[in-house]
């Protein structure tokens, strides 16, 4: 049998769409001044930090807001990594959120696709458990977490007793399952014909599908045990195992008193604890566009 | 190799809907089958039963000669080809044809000889390290195709594979289907709402609806010996030509009679089917196919003639279809009604010509008939079809083993359906 190879077939690429600068009209320079205005609003925060954080003598007036040369100092930084150890405290964050992360992904992915792609009895039920889980505030599961955890299994001033009440995001589970649901059926059962089990076809056929929905759990997840205070400051004992948070409001509560500029080793510290988390967001914002699924089915 | 045989099978889903009922058909190996019908009629469930994906709530499935019932579909050794492709949008074409076979643990060597093999039997080659998106829909379609070709299964399941492409490639790639299957010699079940295609790729056509098989056969009896009304107006396109019309018979012998026109029947044609003889004096549904009219110039005075007001001509080149009106209400049955769901278009069209029926004749292209000309024509009346007005079957043709009503709801209606 011999397929004509058409020349229809051929595919030709469009070139990138090459957007031209239009002449502003005055509605367009109204919308430009508000979102300049959104900006700095939401950049001003950022920008003071990092100027308070490098003032030699704390300047609280309005023209503290301008970098003084002649007020500038590195001085807060070396304060705050002698009195608290920085390295060791990020990489206690490192670790704590690592974990979280990679514990929310593999069950998120796991019970996602279970949710959306496996017929089982009880499924319709075990869902709406699960989004009624995400009804209860953590707070209120606090004391028995750390019994459990601290008392039961003895994983107090652990990483994995920092981690485990945090390791099943329900938010992460209901947001892959969204994702494998919008999948084409027809992939699965394909799939299926073709052999693979169930596992397989997560790994091989539906995960790369959904990989900016991945980065977008994992960004959206990081922030929050990188911010996490309450629970690591009630599991850990020694301040060798302190993530970043919970160091830098001990301090704050202690030591703080004892240097020359508080006020600035307050904000050099939360300049290190925010610097991830903006490098992270800058490095990946590309990843937040709409997945190529389209291309699985029809012409 | 592999027969299929279906053993009254039913699929009721979870909320009560019947897909299908009670359907046994018996697939021999080698064979290609298309199962047809109106959307909605379990055509495609019947195919996703035999593939496995979906559970079978009653009957038997046997591929080969084994009880499929409760087999993965992975083990059925089956390859299926989707309507929508399915391909692997995150993999190239060479990984979308081989992942059947990685998965299967098949020796390196081997995936590369059979990937390379289909790719030269589709002209895919200079495709093999393209992802999907990067492809057109007839390559999408190709290499869908080629995904069941190297995994060389026992069974081919084709859910409507053509129907995504447009109507020039619809065509080549029917000619290539015919032709690989009779390279390849596999068994085949194909799932298609075109009766063009059930026509010409099937060895034997299923005609099912709601569910239930109407009739298998070859294209041919299906078009010469519809069981009922539904699969007569089903198959053939332009569609049959139907009106209730009276049946007499006196000292001019036979003849049928509807609108003012009468139609004289050669004395062979009751002698062929005598069961006829019971409706003398009664109504029945008359069938007229487009192809059994002609221009009465043209032919020879065995045939009957018809004199209409011509509504509209379609020039086709070869043919012309000429389009009246006859003066008597459309069919009422339950057959028609199920053939073209009621539509607003439809309704608006059955009000456009006032409750009266339209009618196609195809006549040869030599014919000079012109939008509103009174024409003469000769109607073929060997092949009148005739349908009891009750149960909707055909009339004297011995085939016709009593289907089984198409109702859905209760065992009651179900009873009184029969009756």
């Amino acid at each position: 049998m011999t397929l004509a190879t058409r020349s229809e077939d051929e595919v030709t690429v469009a070139p990138d769409d090459v957007v031209e600068d239009e002449p502003r009209t005055p509605r367009g320079w109204w919308r430009l001044a508000l979102l300049l205005v959104g900006a700095l609003v939401f950049v001003f925060p950022f920008y003071y930090m990092i100027v308070g954080s490098l003032q030699k003598t704390q300047n609280q007036s309005l023209s503290g807001a301008l970098p003084q040369p002649g007020n500038l100092t590195l001085h807060n930084y070396s304060e705050v990594n002698a009195a608290l150890d920085l390295g060791r405290a990020l990489i206690n964050s490192g670790i704590f959120t690592g974990g979280v992360l990679l514990a929310t992904v593999i069950f998120g992915v796991l019970a996602g696709y279970a949710l959306a792609q496996l017929h089982f009895r009880g499924r319709s039920l075990l869902f709406v458990m699960m989004l009624l889980l995400l009804m209860v505030p953590f707070q209120l599961l606090i004391i028995p977490l750390y019994v459990l955890i601290v008392r039961n299994y003895g994983l107090g001033n652990s990483y994995l007793g920092m981690i485990a009440p945090f390791a099943i995001n329900s938010t992460a589970v209901f947001i892959f399952r969204q994702y494998f649901m919008q999948l084409p059926k027809e992939l699965f059962d394909a799939a299926r014909i073709d052999g693979a089990n169930e596992l397989r076809i997560l790994t091989r056929v539906a995960l790369p599908l959904v990989r900016p929905a991945l980065l977008t759990a994992m960004l959206l997840t990081f922030i929050g045990p990188w911010n996490e205070y309450l629970w690591p400051f009630l599991i850990t004992k020694q301040q060798r195992m302190e993530p970043l948070a919970v160091a830098l409001a001990n301090y704050m509560n202690t030591v703080q008193s004892t240097v020359a500029n508080p006020f600035g080793t307050i904000l050099a510290g939360a300049f290190v604890l925010a610097v991830p988390a903006v490098v992270l967001f800058l490095a990946f914002q590309r990843y937040f566009i709409a997945p190529n699924i389209g291309s699985a089915v029809k012409g | 190799m592999a027969q299929i045989v279906l053993d009254r099978i039913d699929k009721i889903y979870p909320d009560g809907t019947k897909a299908v009922d009670g359907l046994s058909l018996d697939i021999p190996d080698g064979e290609f089958v298309v199962l047809v019908g109106p959307s909605g009629c379990g055509k495609t469930t019947v195919l996703r039963l035999i593939a496995g994906l979906e559970p079978i709530s009653r009957g038997t499935v046997r591929i080969g000669d084994l009880v499929m019932n409760h087999v993965a579909p992975k083990d059925r050794d089956i390859a299926m080809v989707f309507q929508n492709y399915a391909l692997y949008p995150s993999m190239t074409v060479r990984e979308n044809l081989a992942f059947g076979l990685r998965m299967r643990k098949t020796p390196k060597p081997e995936i590369n000889r059979r990937v390379r093999d289909a790719a030269s039997i589709l002209g895919l080659e200079k495709y093999l390290e393209r992802k999907p998106a990067a492809l057109s829909g007839g390559q999408r379609q190709r290499v869908a195709m080629g995904r069941a070709i190297v995994r060389e299964p026992e069974v081919f399941l084709m859910d409507e594979p053509l129907s995504n492409l447009d109507a020039k490639l619809r065509v080549s790639m029917r000619t290539s289907l015919a032709e690989m299957h009779e390279r390849l010699k596999v068994t085949t079940v194909y799932v298609t709402h075109d009766q063009v295609e059930a026509m010409t790729l099937g060895d034997r056509v299923c005609v099912l609806r709601d569910g239930v098989l109407q009739q298998v056969d070859t294209p041919q009896n299906l078009f010469d010996r519809p069981v009922n009304l539904f699969v007569g107006g089903f198959i053939g396109s332009p569609s049959m030509n139907i009106i209730t019309a009276k049946l007499t018979k006196d000292d001019g012998g036979a003849a049928v009679s509807f609108a003012g026109h009468r139609l004289a029947i050669a004395e062979d044609v009751v002698q062929a089917r005598p069961e006829i003889e019971a409706y003398f004096g009664r109504d029945v549904v008359l069938g007229i196919r487009p192809s059994a009219f002609e221009e009465a110039s043209l032919v020879d005075e065995t045939w009957a003639r018809m004199s209409v007001t011509t509504h509209v001509t379609e020039s086709l080149g070869s043919e012309i279809h000429v389009i009246f009106v006859i003066d008597a209400p459309p069919v009422e049955h339950k057959d028609v009604a199920d053939l073209a769901p009621a539509t607003e278009e439809g309704e608006a069209a059955a009000a456009l010509y006032k409750g009266k029926s339209v009618w196609t004749a195809r006549v040869d292209a030599r014919s000079e008939a012109r939008a509103g000309d009174r024409i003469e024509l000769g109607v073929d009346t060997r092949s009148l079809y005739f349908f009891d007005p009750g149960s909707g079957l055909a009339i004297g043709n011995k085939q016709a083993p009593a289907p089984r009503p198409a109702r859905r709801g209760t065992p009651a209606a179900a009873l009184q359906g029969q009756r």
